[in-house]
């Protein structure tokens, strides 16, 4: 799968892509605090937005009164679900659901937002206004216990017919799914022949799995502020909109509002940490509404308790697993119990999942994934992924109880059950993996042990946990890419707002790379009209988009050297102002290239000229100058050119629907702890990863990336969880008190080796590593090596001392 | 676009417009504009007697004196942000949990989410603007770009200013002395490691006068 359909795909000379410290293009803005988020924009005259939430996890507003709260001093505007520009708007959400109103009155979390709109002075008058509003509400059953709510005689809490094609069966081959019943949907689907599976093992386990919700908790709190203005360039049809804080959907918004993108303006180039959460709120679509009726600047800004939403969903697993004597897996029948959320949820952490999972790279083929999909009040989860999604943790932690049972280490039994690069039935060794423990059983001076069985000389035991996975890429996306070679410089427009993957960089670095220039030489032209934007999920973003840039800088490399040799052979009338041509006359593009941000002879890399003085025309430029003598000076014209392409790379294996099928980049991590059985204290000593992305773009971001994935499983294995009232279904620890997230003297020593196989099938083989390698189970895992019980994350000291029947 | 010397002077302009005097008294139920305060505190006790007029703040802030009108009950972040076109201090968890809208007053580092404005009357007041405004702390905001001290950057300025404020009181800091220094500052994005390693570079040059 490696790059060979790209040009310069196979590369081995790397001046500027790889290098280590060369700073964010924004970097300097968003250290200096001169970065403007959407929330940060503060306009003269602005008003102010808020939501009616509900204090109930299920409940139904069957009317409200408005009359006292429009008298209050300040306030602008109040409108309703039943408003005509309510029912007017559309949902364009990734995750929303279309078939159901942008606002009504039915709220099925707590905090939700449900029929009524205030726009005053200030949020402290919506606030007020908000209070003053006699609302007849209709409370209505709820469920945040899905072990509760999936019971039969569970109330029903939602109309919703789950038979969108996500809710389906995920496999034409699998079995049909029986109909929605109660608040469970149904995903099922098998392979292979199961009865002859467990037949064929020497030992079956059975095992559940406790995977707690998972806060993405966005760093800035979504909202927006929108105006609409006279518009100099499209004046025509009205006025524009400006809208900031609506990140990557300006599109989106300009759908929702039925204008052409162009009149569509969002300038900002912050949207801060949206890793894989792209579904909007409700905060940022709503403000070109109100803006538009109150003729004033609104701004509508979710509060942080507002904004605890999922990343990754509540589920409960059990898994029955058969192999045989040597490890080798021959059954698994998976049933779990999965979180639907509340309407509209994304369907990645239930069916989402079932197709992508670690089933797909074992050996075995008898595989029965069986899933409840509950639905619940607990929370909207929007389109997600960073958080490990494709149930990865149930086969690492059966691979360790296979060691476990049959006293060997675990890494052996992982490749004794990893098929081969080509297919399921393929026994070869896969490369990257082999390579990937190779560098990891180093890196971590591997050792295993079995349970229980390890002392640290300060008394604490000691424990070790493994596990691979691929590194994926989507390449789902197609890249608008436009160079331009201007009055000498190379200039690469860019679309934002961007988020802390640092894509854009990686596509500065490659055009450096393929126009023999330094990173620093590639001006980025930040402009919200042109088309190219480096997003299309984490990896992707950088991989995929560079590798569509490699191709266009090609074209524009073409362009260059064929602008020196025209020049050359078209040298400016004498007497103008011009630089000397290169020696180039007569040559052809092949016969140059351009090096050290020179055009160059190859047969001759001394001779040359600098770029910026390649591309000249014999035109000259009207009067320019005198000189001291008065006599007119005129200059050659610089030309300028424009290089354009259009596309992805090769498909990549998740993209071609052969994710796990085959294999070509994977990863490896490691986690280490220490566990002191008095205090129950966990300490995680350090993590490991052995990854191979194929080839590493930018090594710091890269770096960062682990790390931040690394410290996603490190709080949801030892800190995080949503806790709910199950009485009113209301969230208990909505704020960033009681729910904690790691901070930096939580987070342990991360080592990390990288390699570059060239294997997948971006630029120069890169495939990236998003939503690889997260994980609900790795400390886990280690905590059970180091004290032989199994403890449900978040591992906090009460669960482990009640593990060891101590509390 | 955003180079560092481009940066460096948006800062030091975004830190030099604060208003110095009022000169408009603003109704915040009505937008009526007075002329001074007398006259819009009479204006509330006539129009609007239910509510509680805005008062005024004068600080130091970034070493330029200035005056705003605030409501009594904002925090210090929502007033830097809303009167004093300041967004470095940034809006996160608002409730002193994660470090975002650290400032840094008459020498201390605060949480400006934590403050009120209205108790700021007469301090001196430094924002991560004012920092990358004077050239001293350059090395500072150059090894944080240089380390990606930051992802998606939202939480950045908070730890910088935590940063400067260390260095303020211990210019040789050791690794760990750093770690502990902004165990206040959350980043979600796990930028953890690099911060130690951005601040120990800055110290050396700062040291040096680079």
């Amino acid at each position: 799968m490696a790059d060979l359909a790209g040009v310069n795909g196979q590369r081995e000379q790397f001046r500027v892509v790889g290098q280590r410290n060369l700073p964010g293009k924004l970097s300097y803005a968003l250290a200096t605090g001169v970065a403007k988020f959407g929330i940060d924009y503060v306009l003269p005259d602005m008003l102010h937005a808020k939501f009616l939430r509900s204090p109930y996890a299920n409940a139904r507003v069957k009317s409200v009164d408005i009359a006292k709260a429009k008298d209050i001093p300040g306030v602008a505007d109040i409108v309703t679900w039943e408003d005509e520009d309510i029912k007017a708007l559309n949902n364009f959400g990734e995750s929303n659901d279309s078939r159901r109103p942008w606002l009504d009155n039915i709220a099925d979390q707590e905090g939700a937002e449900v029929a009524v709109i205030v726009v005053a002075e200030s949020e402290d008058i919506c606030e007020e206004a908000l209070r003053l509003l006699d609302v007849e509400w209709e409370v209505l059953p709820h469920v945040v216990n899905l072990l509760e709510g999936r019971k039969e005689d569970a109330p029903v809490i939602r109309p919703q017919v789950r038979d969108a094609p996500m809710f389906g069966a995920p496999s034409a081959g699998g079995p049909t799914n029986p109909p929605k019943r109660g608040n469970v949907a149904y995903a099922n689907m098998t392979s292979g022949d199961m009865d002859a599976g467990f037949a064929a093992a020497d030992h079956i386990i059975e095992y559940d799995l406790y995977m707690p919700a998972f806060a993405s908790l966005l760093p800035n709190p979504s909202g927006s502020v929108a105006w609409w203005f006279d518009d100099p360039y499209y004046s025509e049809g009205g006025k524009s909109l400006h809208i900031e804080g609506a990140v990557k959907d300006k599109n989106a918004i300009s759908m929702m509002y039925r204008l052409p993108p162009e009149k569509t303006v969002q300038e900002g180039l912050f949207m801060g940490g949206k890793y894989c959460d792209w579904g909007r709120r409700k905060s940022q679509e709503i403000t070109p509404l109100l803006a538009k009726r109150t003729g004033r600047p609104v701004r509508c800004v979710n509060t942080r308790e507002e904004m605890f939403d999922v990343i990754m969903k509540q589920r409960y697993i059990h898994l029955k697993v058969g192999f045989t004597d040597d490890g080798l897996i021959t059954a698994v029948d998976d049933f779990s119990i999965a979180d639907g959320g509340a309407w509209g949820s994304s369907s990645f952490g239930n069916v989402g999942d079932m197709t992508l999972g670690p089933y797909n790279t074992l050996k075995c083929h008898n595989i029965n994934q069986h899933m409840e999909i509950v639905d619940s009040n607990r929370y909207l989860m929007y389109i997600s992924g960073q958080h490990c999604p494709f149930n990865w943790d149930s086969i690492t932690v059966a691979l360790h109880m296979i060691a476990e049972k049959l006293g060997k280490d675990p890494i052996d039994i992982a490749r004794l059950n990893l098929h081969g690069p080509t297919s399921k039935d393929d026994p070869d060794p896969v490369p990257s993996f082999e390579a990937c423990v190779k560098k990891g059983k180093d890196l971590m001076n591997w050792n295993w042990h079995p349970s229980g069985t390890k002392k640290l000389p300060d008394g604490r035991y000691h424990g070790m946990s493994f596990r691979y996975q691929m590194c994926p890429r989507h390449s789902f996306s197609s890249y608008s890419c436009k160079l331009e070679f201007r009055d000498g410089e190379v200039h690469m427009p860019t679309q934002g707002p961007l988020f802390g993957v640092y894509a854009v960089e990686c596509n500065a670095m490659v055009v450096a790379e393929e126009l023999g220039l330094e990173y620093d030489d590639v001006k980025i032209d930040f402009d919200y009209r042109e088309p190219f934007t480096p997003l299309g999920g984490g990896s992707d973003g950088t991989t995929a988009s560079a590798w569509a840039m490699k191709e266009c800088a090609n074209i524009l490399k073409k362009q260059i050297l064929e602008a020196a040799i025209e020049y050359a052979e078209n040298p400016p009338m004498p007497g103008a102002v011009s630089p000397q041509p290169g020696p180039f006359k007569g040559l052809t593009a092949d016969d140059l290239d351009i090096i050290g941000g020179r055009v160059v002879l190859k047969s001759d890399p001394s001779q040359g000229v600098p770029i910026r003085e390649a591309a000249f025309t014999s035109e000259l430029l009207a009067i320019t100058d005198f000189d001291s003598q008065g006599v007119p000076v005129r200059e050659a014209a610089q030309k300028n050119l424009f290089a354009t392409f259009y596309g992805h790379p090769p498909l990549s294996l998740w993209a071609t629907g052969e994710m796990g099928k085959r294999l070509d980049t994977m990863n490896t991590a490691y986690c280490e702890v220490a566990v002191d059985i008095e205090m129950g204290e966990v300490e995680i000593l350090r993590f490991g990863v052995a990854a191979d992305p194929g080839k590493v773009m930018r090594p710091i971001s890269l770096e960062s990336q682990i790390d931040q994935v690394m410290f996603f499983s490190q709080g949801c294995q030892l800190l995080e969880d949503f806790v709910f009232d199950e009485r009113t279904g209301v969230k208990l620890n909505n704020n960033m008190i009681e729910y904690k997230k790691p901070c930096i003297l939580d987070v342990p020593r991360v080592d990390r080796e990288f390699l570059e196989t060239r294997a997948g099938n971006a630029a120069y083989g890169a495939n990236g590593i998003s939503h690889s390698l997260a994980n609900t189970h790795l400390v886990i895992i280690a905590i059970h090596n180091a004290i032989g019980v199994w403890v449900d994350p978040p591992a906090t000291p009460d669960k482990i001392l009640k593990a060891l029947g101590k509390a | 676009m955003y180079s560092k010397e481009l940066v460096r002077r948006q800062a030091a302009d975004i830190a030099a417009a604060v208003p110095e005097t009022l000169t408009q008294f603003r109704c915040s139920v009505c937008r009526g504009v007075f002329g001074s305060s007398a006259e819009l505190q009479s204006h509330y006790a006539v129009e609007h007697p239910g509510a509680v007029p805005p008062a005024i703040i004068r600080l130091k802030l970034n070493g330029c004196l200035c005056e705003a009108l605030i409501e009594p009950y904002w925090t210090l972040q929502r007033a830097l942000q809303f009167r004093f076109g300041l967004t470095g201090a940034k809006h996160m968890c608002n409730r002193g949990a994660c470090g975002s809208c650290t400032v840094i007053m008459d020498g201390r580092a605060v949480l400006a989410c934590m403050t009120l404005a209205i108790e700021c009357e007469g301090k001196e007041i430094q924002t991560v603007e004012g920092i990358a405004a004077d050239t001293k702390w350059r090395p500072l905001v150059e090894s944080y770009c240089r380390w990606d001290a930051m992802q998606c950057g939202y939480c950045t300025p908070g730890f910088l200013v935590s940063a400067k404020a260390l260095l303020d009181k211990n210019p040789n800091p050791t690794e760990d002395e750093c770690r502990e220094a902004l165990s206040g500052n959350i980043c979600i994005c796990g930028t953890y490691p690099r911060h130690a390693t951005a601040i120990l570079e800055a110290a050396l040059k700062i040291a040096k006068g680079a």
